[in-house]
Parts: C-alpha cells; structure tokens; sequence
C-alpha cells in the first residue's frame, strides 16, 4: 500500500476555469459557457456531469448542456435554487470558477446508433438532455428519426428558445412542446408532457426513448411509453440525487446500492426496475 | 481604495428588545475576533437609537422578544428598513425565556412585577420576532451560539446564505467524542435538540438542557420513549425545555397526554 | 494484506508481566507515535496518542469513535482557497507518520479492512490511504459484553488477521503472539518478553449465540425483507439523531462544506462525517427530500452494512462492536432488529409453505 498511496491521483481539487458566456434564459435559468485551461478538452459524454465550485459558496454537481462535439468548452445550465446557484447567476464573464469531474455514466452513444430518438424532456430535464440531442444532430446519419418532446409550466420558462427554434425547422427533427399553463400568445400545445405520447407513431423495436425531468415526471412518462409497448430495454433515464463528492464516496447520491454518481445519472431503465428507491 | 472599501461594507445594525442582554455581552466576549468584525461591517445602530437619522440597512440583528405594544412599532419599523433580518438568540427567536410569563394571566403577571404602578408599562404575552415581521435567518441559543453568529455574520458578508443546523445536539457530541451524557446515567435533550451550539454544555459535563429547542419532524413517541428508558418524566423534560422555548412547546401541547 | 493469519496457537509467544507491559509500550512510543484504548470521562473510552503507558487501559469494552477517526477525522480540510481575484486553491499536506495501534480489537481490526475495500472502490482515496499506510497494528482479544456479536458475524476474538502482534491477557499479565515480520522484529529489539513456562493456556469464549441465524444466510435474508413491517416498528422508537452512523466503524458518508475566515479573504473547504439516518441527508437544493422518513432511512442504513456494499464485496459491512446500540439513546438493538427480520423472514418461508401445499 506504501507505494500505492502517493501515487493516487487527488479527487476533490479542481482546476479553475473560466466563464466565456453568459446568456439569462429564463427568470430562473442561465447558461454559461465554460473553458478550461490552455482551452482543454473536458472530453464528456452527452449526460454527464461536472461538480462545480466557487469558493466561499461550496460545490454543486450541474448537468453538461453541451454536446461534447461542440468542445473545446462546454455549457453549463443552471437554475437558481441554492447557496452555490445564486452565486453562479451574479458572475459575469471572465469569472472564474472550479470545475472537476466529467463524472458518472452518461448515454451510452454507440448502442444507440443506427436508432430512432425519443427525447423526453421536462423543465429544467432537457438540459442534459440538449447535450445528447445536439451529439445527434451533429452525427445525424449515424441516427435515425429524431423525435424531441418537451414540457414546460409555462411558455416564459421554455429553457432553450433559439435552439428550439432552430430544431423546430429543421426538417430532420420532429420537435413537439406543451405546456402546462399557456399565456394569451402560445398558439401550441397545452397539457402535461405525456399528452404528447399517445399520438406518436412509433417503430417500437428500433426506437430508443430518453427521458429528463422532474421527479414527478418519470411514473407517468413510463406508463404512457409502457402503454405505447415500447420494450423496457429502450428507455433510459438521468436521475438528480443530492451530491456531495462526485467519486461514489460521500454517500449522498446513494439509490439503494446504486451510487448514482458513478453508475448513474442515466440509467437504463431496465437497472431501474430493480431501484427501489429511484423513481 | 480605503473610501471605496468602506462604502461597499454592509450596514450592520443591532436593536435590542426584550432579553437578559446575555447574547450581547457574549459579543463582546469575542474579543479577539471582535476586531475583525469591525472591519467587516459597517456598524450603524448598536442599541436602541432609533432616531428619524436612522438609515437603512443590510443587515439587521434583533435581540430579544416582543413583549410591549410599542416593540411591536419598532420590529415593523426595523423589517421596512433592512434588507436582511436575523433574529439573535432563543429570546428574538421563541420569545425565550421570557415567554414563561405567557403561562399565566397577563393581568397577575403585571400585578406581580409592577404592582401599583402597572398601568403604566403596557404589556402583552412574549412573542419571537417572526409573529410579527419575516425572519430570515435565526441563531438560535441561550445564549445564542457564538460559533454560530459569526457563520452566519461571515456568509451573510458574503453574499451567501448561511448553512443552519437542522440535526440534534448528538451529532456534535459524537463528532467531538464527548462521553454520553445519558451513558453516564444524567438528564439529557440532546437527542431531540436542535444542534449548532457545537454541544457545549456536554462538552462541558453538563447535560443539554434543550435551549435551542426541538429539532424538525421530531418522533414524539420516540421521544417519550427515550425519556422513559432512561428513568426521566416527560414533565420534567417539557419543563426544562420550556424555560426557553414555551411558545415553541405550546404547538406541542399534547406531548406525552397518549 | 489480506493474508489470512494463522491460528495462534501455530505461533510464537511469550509472556509479558505488567511491568514489562509498560516497558514494552515505552518501547513502542520510542519507534513511532502509539495510539491506544485511554479513559474518556467517568465511563467511556477513547484512542488517543498515548504519552504514559500508565494512561493506556487494555482492559475496555469499546471505544466512543472507532480507529477510522485516525485514517479519516470527523473534520478534514479538504481545500485552502484564496477569494480575492483569481481563485488560488491549495490542498493541504496530509502528514505521512507511522503509527502504532495498540490494544485493537479483531473487530475492530475487520472495520479497517472494510474501509479500505470502500475507499478503494470505483475511484481510490488519496486522503484515506495517505493516513493509512504506515500503521502497524496490535492486536489483543476481549472478553465480548451484552452488545458485542463479532463472534457471531464470523469475528473470532483471536482473529489476528491485519495484526502485528497480538495480546492475549493472562494472569498477572499478557500472552505476546507474533503474527508477522514486524512483530518478530518488536519482539527482538525489545527482547524483554519471558518464555513461557508452562504449557500454553488461554480460553476461547463461547460463541454468543445472539443472532437466530448463521451470518452466511444474511445477504439473502436481506433480498426478502425489503418491505417487511420492521421498519415502521424501529422508526416508531427511532429518533433520527444520527448517533449510530457516527460511532459506526465501517460508515463513511461525509458532508462537504466551505467556510470563510473572518477576513472574507481566505478560507477552506471543509468535510465533516454525516449521516444517512439525519433528515437533510438526501434532500437536494430544489427541496426534494428522497429517503424523507425514519424506516427508509433505517432500511438504509442496515442495508448499507447488510446487503449493498455485500454485493460488492463479498463481506458483511458490520462488524459487531456494538456501538450503534450501545450507544443509541432509544436503546435500539441491531441485533434484535436483525433477529426480528429473520422471524420475518421466517414467517413469510413458511407462508409461502402453506401456499403451494
């Protein structure tokens, strides 16, 4: 063990980054731009996460927005909830800020090539998510269809307006949005997300369906999928738990005996059959 | 760069209202980080000056309970002008010690402490601060913790918000490896108490006597139980916590009547 | 280091009497720092860094916090950071010293070796194992008391597994055993032990008997009483103060936090031991708290120690101190807990009997 010790690589200092970008998205929401130094790759998988510090205020583990295709940098979105959120929402460009990790297990890519993706998406859930959908589009022959639902309270909290815009016209991309509770303007959908399952048109061996969001969310996007027959096998899921470490220590993140920041946050559903405590 | 460090300092008031001035003095036991406050504040108002000079401020510490019409008037007055209100201490917090008046009619206390004289001070029951204005942080303690004050000083300085116990006493004792209070057969709350005092009375061979009231989402039933298995009535346990925390204990009037 | 030791009656010993017990300690302290069993208060005890060999107590039944408390402190500064300007972050050196453990119980001992299982796991450790290596271990056997099980959970009191030396106390003093090389080497630079005159004495106790199954069947017990109404029961007593996962030997859930010097200029990031069984413990910033009531959090902790860390490493992650109960201020017993799941247990084997009879 003597030898062993010193040569064990340090898991809890980061290394300093920058915010290049700054963008208010919605009241609660922005996303930053991050570069780390001598412009590093962070070398993530779309669905991973990084823990970010900022000294005084603490560590929270945020969610990779980006794909990682669009590296050297990535994008972090982050809601305003807590000490180190709050913090993170008053810097501007230039700060700085820790950044460890890309931790955890995100979509496993390879197995989904050749597919149909259905990304399901709720609130603050499509930002994880966005990082797989923009890997597929800029691989976008080696996918199939590409089907994007996503549900948002309201029309003023929809998360990613250009980008759904963008989507929207695409040709390639089946985009559809609801929300919860529309304005006098919003002209589309209204409804929960899972109103949006029933009309799909599903080539259910070939179509793989990811599914963010809140944990209200996942029972009855499961029930609608399951009453689609979509096989258990082809949907997998990215779970929040609270975290402390990011290296399957700390205990915090713990889904009975699945630390959900090393085997996690996707999960293929199938693992979370057997997770009591997950959903 | 002095004047514009200066200026960027947040206003920090003190009001004192009801209380023994017990957590004021232990301000000033701090001694050597006394003047390290200092630096870090502004210090505008300590004690009562409430003149129409008066500004507004960052940060506004309450002491003590409300316990006249006219504290009423001035808590109101304080929470329009700050932007963060912290309720110092058991007194500012559950009306503290204090509060053991609001067992009896009002009328017989006043007759008791005044006498003749008592149309002449105003009184009512003594209420914690936030039964009237928004609390935004509490320290709670009687006295309050020091250790505490200064967290709460510091990460408010910061811009942050402070991290503020929400486990029993037990935690601190077991990390300091203090010996159990109830191992060695004495009276103890520390297992239903709200920790955060750094358990200084174990520490210290005493046993806790629950100045810091209960911990949330208490079990009751656990409690009365662990009172029982060790010889202790839950009377007494209430009386004992109730010398701080009556208003607090009110809400758990029906406690052990099972 | 995970050599399984040999039976000690297969083993070098001698004899030391009380004083030259002393001397031996002294002698200890002279090659590196020792660390041993001394009195905390009017009843407990504590390892603490011994500085007389008159203060070291061999004779105890267990220590408040276990030995993890050397290899991982209840508060650790992870980071020194500077906040003015560019972040400057720097993490402390953790000071390699060699240590001595005295006067370890083999459970106790088990409890090491576990957490090193955990802190290897996924990804290693440096701040464990930086603290950990250069311990050398001396065992020595205890007469088990109400709360101890080891015996039963498979933990001989003369498992010498991880130890250097190993005492067994005798009449008017101890039996000295060498496990391995480090202890032949303390033996003969001391060389002060007696030969032993007659022939070799010393009782082994008898196995408690306190758990109603072998430990072998307890992984499996555990895949069947997930939903069992144990759990409701225990949280009816519980009262979440978080005191057995902090005296726990093999626990290392731990919290992260930053705080600022007075100064507002510099200050650290700090990390203290938690507890799963504590309300906050899984409540996330957004307000969602995912094991929000007592049994679940019980459930937890037992499986923790019984079935999750077991799938991995083959090896029960209790060890039978004693501590969680002997210390619980609701005087709630793993081991009753234990015995109750397996009636549990039992019952729904025999249900399931009748059923298909």
């Amino acid at each position: 063990m003597e030898n062993v010790a010193r040569e064990i690589k340090d898991l809890y200092t980061p290394v300093i980054a920058t915010i290049s970008l700054v963008e208010q998205l919605t009241l609660s929401e922005k996303r930053f731009w991050i570069k780390l130094p001598r412009n590093q790759k962070l070398n993530h998988h779309p669905g991973q996460f990084v823990e970010v510090s900022i000294f005084g205020f603490g560590e929270a583990p945020i969610s990779i927005s980006s794909s990682p295709t669009r590296a050297p940098g990535f994008e972090l979105t982050v809601r305003r909830t807590g000490r180190l959120t709050e913090k993170m929402h008053q810097l501007g460009v230039g700060s700085q800020i820790g950044i460890r990790g890309p931790f955890g297990n995100g979509f496993d890519v390879q197995r989904f090539k050749g597919k149909d993706m259905l990304f399901i998406a709720g609130g603050i859930g499509l930002a994880p998510l966005k990082s797989l959908i923009e890997y597929t589009l800029d691989k976008r022959h080696d996918f199939n269809r590409l089907i994007i639902l996503y549900g948002a309270k309201n029309p003023s909290e929809i998360l990613y307006p250009q980008e759904i815009n963008e989507w929207t016209y695409r040709d390639d991309v089946e985009m559809h949005i609801t929300v919860d509770r529309p304005d006098a303007q919003w002209k589309g959908n209204v409804g929960v997300i899972t109103t949006l399952i029933p009309p799909l048109e599903l080539d259910l061996e070939n179509t793989i369906a990811t599914v963010v969001g809140p944990p209200v969310m996942y029972k009855f996007v499961l029930m609608a999928l399951k009453a689609k027959r979509l096989p258990d096998v082809n949907i997998y899921m990215s779970l929040e738990r609270r975290m402390k470490c990011g290296v399957g220590k700390c205990g915090h993140c713990q889904i009975n005996d699945s630390y959900v920041c090393q085997e996690g946050p996707v999960y293929p559903y199938t693992r979370i059959k057997e997770l009591k405590e997950a959903i | 760069m002095s004047a514009r460090k200066k200026s960027q300092k947040p206003k920090v008031a003190f009001f004192d209202f009801t209380g023994c001035e017990g957590c004021q003095l232990n301000k000033l036991n701090l001694e050597n980080d006394l003047l390290g406050i200092l630096e870090l504040i502004d210090l505008v108002e300590f004690r009562e000056a409430m003149d129409d000079k008066a500004e507004e401020y960052d940060i506004a510490f309450i002491e003590g309970s409300i316990t006249t019409p006219s504290c009423v008037e001035r808590i109101y007055d304080i929470r329009r002008r700050t932007k963060i209100l912290v309720a110092l201490g058991q007194c500012a917090v559950s009306g503290g010690i204090n509060a053991m008046k609001n067992n009896y009619p009002l009328a017989q206390v006043q007759e008791e402490v005044y006498g003749k004289d008592k149309y002449l001070f105003p009184s009512m029951p003594a209420m914690p601060v936030r039964a009237f204005v928004q609390v935004d942080y509490e320290v709670r303690g009687c006295p309050m913790s020091m250790p505490e004050f200064l967290h709460v000083l510091k990460s408010l300085v910061l811009g942050r918000k402070p991290e503020i116990k929400d486990y029993a006493v037990c935690v601190e004792c077991k990390l300091k490896e203090n010996e159990c209070v109830l191992e060695k057969g004495m009276f103890c709350l520390g297992p239903i108490t709200r920790a955060g005092c750094d358990a200084i009375c174990p520490s210290n061979g005493q046993y806790c006597t629950g100045c810091r009231g209960l911990v949330s989402n208490m079990n009751k039933n656990g409690a009365i139980e662990m009172l029982k298995q060790h010889g202790f009535s839950v009377e007494e346990a209430i009386k004992r916590m109730a010398m701080f925390n009556t208003n607090e204990l009110v809400k758990e009037a029906n406690w052990g009547n099972r | 280091m995970n050599r399984q030791a040999k039976d000690i009656s297969e083993m070098k010993c001698c004899f030391f009497d009380q004083n030259t017990t002393k001397q031996f300690i002294e002698f200890l302290m002279s090659k590196a720092k020792v660390i041993a069993p001394h009195r905390k208060g009017e009843k407990s005890f504590s390892f603490q860094e011994t500085h007389n060999p008159e203060e070291v107590v061999l004779n105890y039944n267990r220590t408040i916090q276990p030995i993890k408390k050397f290899f991982m402190p209840p508060r650790e500064t992870l980071l020194e950071f500077e906040l003015n300007g560019k972040p400057k972050v720097k993490k402390p050196e953790i000071k390699i010293e060699e240590r001595i453990f005295l006067g370890i119980h083999s459970y106790d001992m088990k409890a090491i070796r576990l957490l090193d299982f955990s802190f290897d796991r996924d990804k290693p450790e440096a701040n464990y194992f930086l603290r950990r290596q250069k311990s050398v271990f001396i065992g020595i056997a205890y007469e088990p008391d109400e709360y101890h099980f080891a015996q039963d959970l498979g933990i001989d009191v003369y498992d010498t597994t991880g130890f250097s030396l190993f005492m067994v106390p005798a009449e008017k003093g101890f039996l000295i055993f060498e496990v391995d090389e480090t202890g032949h080497r303390y033996l003969q630079e001391f060389g002060k032990g007696l030969p032993l005159d007659a022939e070799l004495q010393y009782e082994r106790p008898e196995p408690t008997k306190k758990l109603k199954m072998h430990y072998n069947r307890l992984p499996q017990i555990f895949s069947h009483v997930y939903d069992s109404p144990v759990w409701k029961k225990v949280a009816e007593r519980c009262l979440g103060c978080g005191t057995c996962n902090l005296v726990c030997s093999t626990c290392y859930c731990f919290d992260v936090f930053d705080e600022v010097n007075l100064n507002i200029k510099e200050g650290t990031r700090e990390r203290t031991w938690d507890s799963c069984m504590l309300n906050p413990f899984a409540q996330v910033a957004g307000g969602e708290n995912f094991r929000p009531t007592l049994d679940s959090r019980t459930r937890h902790r037992l499986y923790r120690k019984f079935k999750y860390l077991t799938d991995y490493s083959g090896e029960l992650h209790c060890i039978g101190c004693g501590r969680c109960s002997y210390f619980c201020p609701a005087k709630i017993s793993l081991v009753e807990i234990i015995n109750e799941l397996i009636e549990d247990y039992n019952r729904q084997q025999q249900h399931a009997a009748v059923t298909v009879s």
